[in-house]
């Protein structure tokens, strides 16, 4: 009983964290799908959305509103929004001038972006760890007196049910809406839906606007979840993502939500049953075991060479 | 051909480090090496002002040989390659005494090639042994070592009589050396050491290792590192309600982990050089510094202020700027300073060095600890 509930509690750290890694990793995969670029920038809007949630939550406290839903709401919204202008901006600048390049070229221009935007929080906001208050407290214990009690706190409730209405959501907008069909059009083919009359310019605006907001949703809860906010911190959250994203399949949306959740779960099962020091090998030795025998991730589709 | 090219290069090479020189006669240049920016620049700024201000007050009185000290500031972030840029940088601007740099994995690199390039290094904040370890000539602190540190929360740790303790470290020179020290003395009082486990610096999710750490049953909690992981530390514990107190060196000693942590602070214990600021002798300094605005009171203010006396007092013994004479003056003479006198022993490190441990409180103060029982 007392292994079940502690493989549990970790079991459950391992969601928490991964269903974050899925929301910014959908980013990564739903920009790869469409133009077959990777957005090293990503993980940086994720860090400036966590930083807005702060700075909304703080504005907030000084005009004395303190209504929880209230907060969050407020927050999530400012988070989206400038996560959103952000994502817009960095693909208006630093990629369309680039795009139909060789390659390398927007690899290069997105690292540069990377390193800009992390610059900038640095300056704007100075280097320093930035507490986050925290919002969401308690939760519910499991397991009786002596022993090892399981934890679930309200915080990490918050954080699977955001992750699956926005993955809900994310879902019905890309089988059902106008934009969404646009967008499987694009990723399909894209020169032949410019001829169709899409306006795929739109349309790649539309995926990094996407992208972007859902990965401020993810900085506002992990910046609650853990407790402070760094300019630095979107870095290894975005490599992270990044390679839940190449797991599951990079192009494929079920694939980054499924990698996600294997990178967090295979990261929480190592600290907790070998040592926290081989957390990073063990999931990257995962990433390096399925591109071995998997190259296109667990749900990706093998790519076929259009004559 | 390539002699004669090569001649010219050195020839243009010497002429530069000339005019170099020249120019270096007016003033002495102290260079002041740490962290301005990135997670630990609140340490940084710790240095630079307690430097900054014995550089004024010292010029104030004089100057050094009759010439005026001037400070010039490089920024290492805290990071082993800039670290070796600084150096370098350093070298090339004619510096030839050195205060810095803060954190030991910065320190280690750069006094390498400041040994190699002739430039006299006093660290006011590195507390790895290591770096006294390698017989270097030019390299000094003004600060104890870890393997002083270490036994010193050890003890205070067993006095305690803990039935199971646990030591995480961030696997830092720093923080794995200081958690090591920790360790062996604890094994050797015969307590029990339930886990012995890094994290990595930077990472912000610790669910997993407080869940482990509740599963061991732990009721201590040392670690070895800095505030900003701590800091989240103790706040998840806090709210995966883990029963356990935890202890850290003065990386964890500062208002910072207070923004990060809250009330989760409460309690921590952490061992500090002692309050400097407080001795009577002192307050005259320390009003200085108060009425520039600025707080003596963290742990690397007086010791970074001891460092620039340090190389002054060098100078003036040997009455000349030629590093090597400096170091052989610091190693013989005995030096009074706001962190009380200072001696050194062969390797650069001070004779002794005094270790308190106190109790931080969540609104960013601290209390000595009663230390009856050792």
């Amino acid at each position: 009983m007392q292994d079940l509930l502690y493989f549990s509690q970790q079991l459950i750290n391992g969601l928490t964290i991964g269903s974050a890694y899925a929301l910014i990793a959908i980013g990564y995969t739903m920009v790869y799908g469409i133009i077959g670029m990777i957005n090293f920038a990503h993980g940086e809007i994720y860090m400036i959305g966590a930083y807005t949630a702060l700075i909304a939550i703080t504005g907030l406290a000084t005009l004395g509103i303190a209504w929880l839903p209230a907060v969050l709401i407020v927050a999530l919204i400012c988070a989206m929004i400038v996560s959103s202008a952000m994502g817009w901006a960095v693909e208006r600048t630093a990629y369309r001038p680039v795009r139909g390049r060789h390659r390398l070229i927007p690899l290069i221009s997105a690292i540069g972006m990377s390193i800009f935007l992390q610059n900038y929080v640095h300056l704007a906001q100075g280097s320093r760890n930035i507490g986050f208050p925290a919002l969401v407290e308690g939760g519910l214990q499991f397991g009786s007196g002596e022993g090892f009690q399981m934890s679930l706190s309200y915080m990490q409730i918050t954080i699977f049910i955001t992750t699956v209405i926005c993955m809900t959501a994310l879902s019905l907008f890309i089988s059902r809406s106008r934009i969404g069909r646009a967008c499987r059009a694009v990723s399909q083919d894209l020169g032949m839906a410019n001829l169709l009359g899409i306006d795929t310019n739109r349309i790649i605006s539309a995926t990094f606007v996407i992208g972007a907001a859902l990965a401020a949703v993810a900085g506002l809860l992990l910046g609650m979840y853990y407790g402070s906010v760094d300019p630095l911190f979107g870095f290894i959250a975005g490599l992270k993502a990044f390679t839940a994203a190449v797991l599951g399949g990079i192009g494929s949306i079920p694939g980054a939500m499924l990698g996600g959740l294997i990178l967090g779960v295979a990261e929480s099962l190592t600290s907790g049953y070998l040592s926290g020091e081989y957390k990073d090998v063990v999931s990257f030795g995962l990433l390096i075991l399925i591109l071995l025998f998997k190259p296109t991730g667990l749900l990706g589709k093998p790519e076929v060479e259009k004559i | 051909m390539r002699t004669p090219v090569r001649k010219i290069t050195t020839a243009v090479t010497a002429a530069a480090a000339l005019t170099a020189a020249g120019q270096a006669c007016a003033e002495i240049q102290i260079g002041i090496a740490g962290p301005m920016t990135g997670p630990v620049a609140q340490y940084g700024d710790m240095q630079f002002s307690g430097a900054r201000m014995a550089i004024e007050q010292i010029n104030e009185t004089g100057g050094v040989l009759g010439e005026q000290l001037v400070a010039v500031e490089y920024d290492d972030v805290c990071d082993p390659k800039q670290a070796v840029t600084v150096a370098n940088r350093l070298v090339n601007d004619g510096v030839q005494f050195v205060v810095g740099h803060l954190c030991s994995s910065s320190t280690q690199p750069a006094s390498d090639i400041y040994e190699d390039e002739g430039v006299l290094m006093v660290t006011p904040a590195s507390t790895s042994p290591e770096i006294t370890e390698r017989g270097y000539e030019l390299v000094f602190r003004t600060i104890g070592l870890d393997s002083m540190q270490g036994p010193v929360a050890a003890n205070y740790l067993a006095s305690l009589k803990p039935e199971k303790v646990a030591i995480v470290h961030d696997k830092q020179q720093y923080g794995e050396g200081i958690a090591t020290a920790v360790r062996d003395t604890l094994q050797k009082q015969g307590i029990e050491v339930a886990m012995f486990e890094g994290i990595t610096a930077g990472d912000k999710d610790f669910s997993s290792l407080i869940t482990k750490l509740k599963q061991a049953n732990v009721d201590y909690v040392y670690y070895g590192g800095y505030h900003p992981e701590l800091g989240l530390i103790l706040r998840q514990a806090r709210q995966a309600d883990l029963d356990a107190t935890f202890m850290g060196p003065e990386g964890v000693g500062n208002k910072d982990i207070n923004t990060i942590a809250g009330e989760a602070a409460e309690g921590l214990l952490v061992t500090l050089p002692p309050s400097f600021d407080q001795k009577e002798e002192n307050q005259e300094l320390i009003k200085a510094f108060r009425d520039k605005g600025e707080d003596p009171s963290g742990p690397f203010v007086l010791t970074s202020y001891a460092a620039v006396q340090v190389i002054a007092r060098g100078i003036e013994m040997v009455d000349s700027t030629n590093p090597f004479e400096v170091a052989d003056a610091l190693r013989k003479g005995s030096f009074e300073t706001p962190i009380g006198t200072i001696e050194y022993d062969k390797t650069g490190d001070l004779e002794s060095f005094e270790f308190v441990v106190y109790e931080w409180h969540s609104d960013g103060s601290k209390t000595p600890v009663n230390q009856s029982s050792r």
